[in-house]
């Protein structure tokens, strides 16, 4: 059970700055650091690794600093980008790597308990180059908890896999939460991997920490438009949109409620009996239901329709009503104002 | 979007027309025919008994020995002395790379009858250099080691430019997923920087060879002749490129392609080696590969 923590952290890579970030991260615990491209997540976790010269800050494991240490004194689970297997080395070779290096005599009876637990006992003698996107997301795993790891960190799990293999690996890092009593990072990109495996979360954005908290905090105050569109908002008004509106329009009404940064609101479900009204510019049936985009007035707002829906399904230009409440809206601050 | 109609791709062969593929065809073949009929001419010059008579021939054999020594050692310099420049050049970005970049490029653009001439110079009896090595019992004046000097010096950038681009194709996070396992910098070297450079470190050592044993003009001012001495106990020789030359300057042009033909045949024989090797994928360098 080791408990690290981050104070203060700050790096730079030539002309990228990043931090001041501040981490706790507890056992059992996935922490989700997101953030778009060029945000200074990879930045992070690698700085986290010992591979980014750190200028101020600590990094601390169970009350010892180890900011000072080389990567391979802080007994990681590393899974760089691209997974970083090594593609001359066999699965078995791969897994067995951190037992190799430690000079380990009996690595190959240590290795099988981590094949078997990940199903890789058939795919031991084959190449990474052979392997589909799920199995080398699983060496890579295998590879990194057979180092026994205090901490796990993980770029992009996602990237590049079908949605299969995403079940199935959300699965996997559910799994490792229960069992692995280690803090994991995970960087990505996606909101919906970090909702569904995540316990805390970061956002970064040009290397500045923008939030900081649990699930519920960053889905229920979004304090930005950045942040808004990033948790999933899909209804995001910027203020210019709501000037010089209509009286008694939708943009007034909003206007009236909106903060400095505009608002944001989930999408509102269609209402025969609601107060306001649009013309559909698109209807796409997905399994939550029809997602409509309508106009109204000088606003394009995202609509939902759950099933089952009417047939035929609205079409493009026809009207729809839909109600729109005053609890589902989010007043936005400036962008970039901080958490 | 009215009736406007997405373009078909182009297939080679079918929209390129075919007087522009005509035109690839007879100038790829053209340069092919070039590289091929000389080969063609030795082959056919020599009778195949004066190629058994010169594979039997002792003088040739001494040559052959010696060339393959010398350039066996040329080799092993290269991996001694180059793969470290080539690492280096790749890895740690230092000022005045470039001017070591254009220094490593010297013997590729000199000529080599400089190249031997300038060696000649330094090592001329009398001058410090000769004192120095004669007293270390690597005198270069006639001697293989003169000929392993001339093949250092004219191939061995071919190993240190393939080093230098195998070494930067290393994956930067391969090298950074070693570290993070526990690997020190030196055992992440080891066990995969250098294993996933391996290819193409081969790829130049073989380019490296082929120079080596291609090489004369160097090897014609500073050891023409080569007396034993060093690695090489054998007869009074000179290597196999200074052997054919003279045998064409006596006139001999029987006897020099004969010669040549035995020198291409085990020299095309190692290169097939290699090659099989390569394909078959038992050879350490090609390890993981996808194989055809």
């Amino acid at each position: 059970m080791t408990r690290w923590t981050v104070d203060g952290l700050t790096a730079r890579l030539e002309r990228f700055r990043l931090g001041p970030v501040d981490l706790d991260l507890a056992p059992g615990r996935v922490t989700a650091v997101l953030g778009s491209s060029g945000a200074g997540k990879t930045t992070l976790l690698r700085a986290l690794a010992g591979f980014v010269p750190i200028e101020t800050g600590r990094i601390v494991r169970d009350g010892a600093d180890v900011t000072a240490r080389p990567p391979e004194a802080r007994r990681l689970g590393y899974v760089p980008q691209g997974l970083g297997l090594f593609p001359h080395r066999t699965v078995e070779r791969n897994v067995s790597y951190a037992f190799e290096v430690k000079g380990v005599v009996d690595w190959r009876a240590r290795t099988r308990p981590f094949l078997e637990r990940f199903d890789l006992l058939p795919l031991a003698r084959r190449y990474p180059a052979r392997l589909s996107g799920g199995e080398a997301e699983r060496v890579a795993l295998a590879r990194a908890l057979a180092a026994e790891p205090d901490l796990v960190l993980w770029d992009e799990p996602w990237q590049g896999l079908d949605v299969e293999v995403r079940h199935e690996l959300g699965l996997v890092i559910e799994e490792l939460r229960a069992t692995e009593r280690i803090p994991v990072v995970l960087v990505t990109h996606d909101p919906t991997l970090a909702f569904s495996v995540g316990d805390e979360f970061v956002v970064l954005r040009d290397g500045a920490v923008v939030f900081r908290g649990d699930g519920a905090r960053l889905l229920a105050a979004p304090t930005d438009a950045f942040l808004a569109r990033f948790v999933g908002f899909e209804n995001v008004v910027a203020p210019a949109d709501l000037e010089d509106a209509a009286a008694g329009s939708l943009a007034a009404w909003l206007a009236e409620r909106a903060g400095p940064g505009g608002v944001a609101f989930p999408r509102p479900w269609v209402d025969a009996a609601g107060p306001w009204e649009g013309v559909v510019r698109s209807a796409r049936p997905t399994p939550e239901g029809l997602r409509l985009t309508v106009r109204a007035g000088a606003l394009s707002v995202a609509l939902a329709l759950p099933p089952p829906w009417p047939t035929p399904i609205p079409a493009v230009g026809d009207r729809v009503r839909f109600d729109l409440r005053t609890e589902a809206l989010r007043p936005l601050g400036a962008e970039g104002a901080g958490s | 979007m009215s009736g406007g109609r997405v373009r078909a791709p182009v297939q080679p062969g079918r929209r390129e027309g075919v007087p522009w593929l005509v035109l690839q065809i007879v100038l790829a073949g053209s340069l092919l025919l070039l590289f091929v009929l000389p080969l063609y001419a030795l082959f056919t010059y020599a009778s195949p008994a004066q190629i058994v008579a010169a594979w039997n021939d002792r003088a040739v054999q001494a040559a052959i020995d010696l060339t393959f020594y010398a350039s066996g050692i040329a080799v092993l310099a290269a991996v001694v002395f180059a793969i470290p420049l080539g690492y280096l050049l790749a890895r740690h970005p230092f000022p005045g790379r470039s001017v070591v970049e254009a220094v490593v490029g010297i013997p590729v653009v000199v000529p080599h009858l400089l190249v031997g001439l300038g060696l000649f110079l330094l090592v001329l009896p009398g001058s410090p250099l000769f004192r120095f090595t004669n007293a270390i019992g690597f005198p270069v004046y006639d001697t293989i080691w003169g000929v392993v000097l001339v093949m250092v010096f004219v191939s061995a950038p071919y190993t240190v430019l393939a080093a230098d681009l195998s070494f930067r194709a290393v994956d930067g996070r391969v090298l950074e997923a070693s570290r993070a396992l526990g690997a020190g910098p030196a055992t992440a070297f080891l066990t995969v920087a250098f294993p996933l450079a391996l290819r193409g470190v081969v790829a130049g050592l073989l380019l490296t060879w082929a120079r080596a044993v291609s090489e004369i003009g160097g090897i014609l001012i500073l050891a023409y002749t080569v007396y034993p001495g060093g690695i090489y106990d054998g007869p009074v020789t000179s290597t196999v490129s200074v052997l054919v030359y003279d045998l064409f300057q006596d006139g001999n042009l029987a006897g020099a392609a004969a010669v040549s033909c035995v020198f291409l045949l085990i020299a095309f024989a190692l290169f097939l080696a290699v090659r099989l090797g390569e394909r078959s994928g038992w050879v350490p360098w090609r390890r993981g590969e996808l194989l055809p």
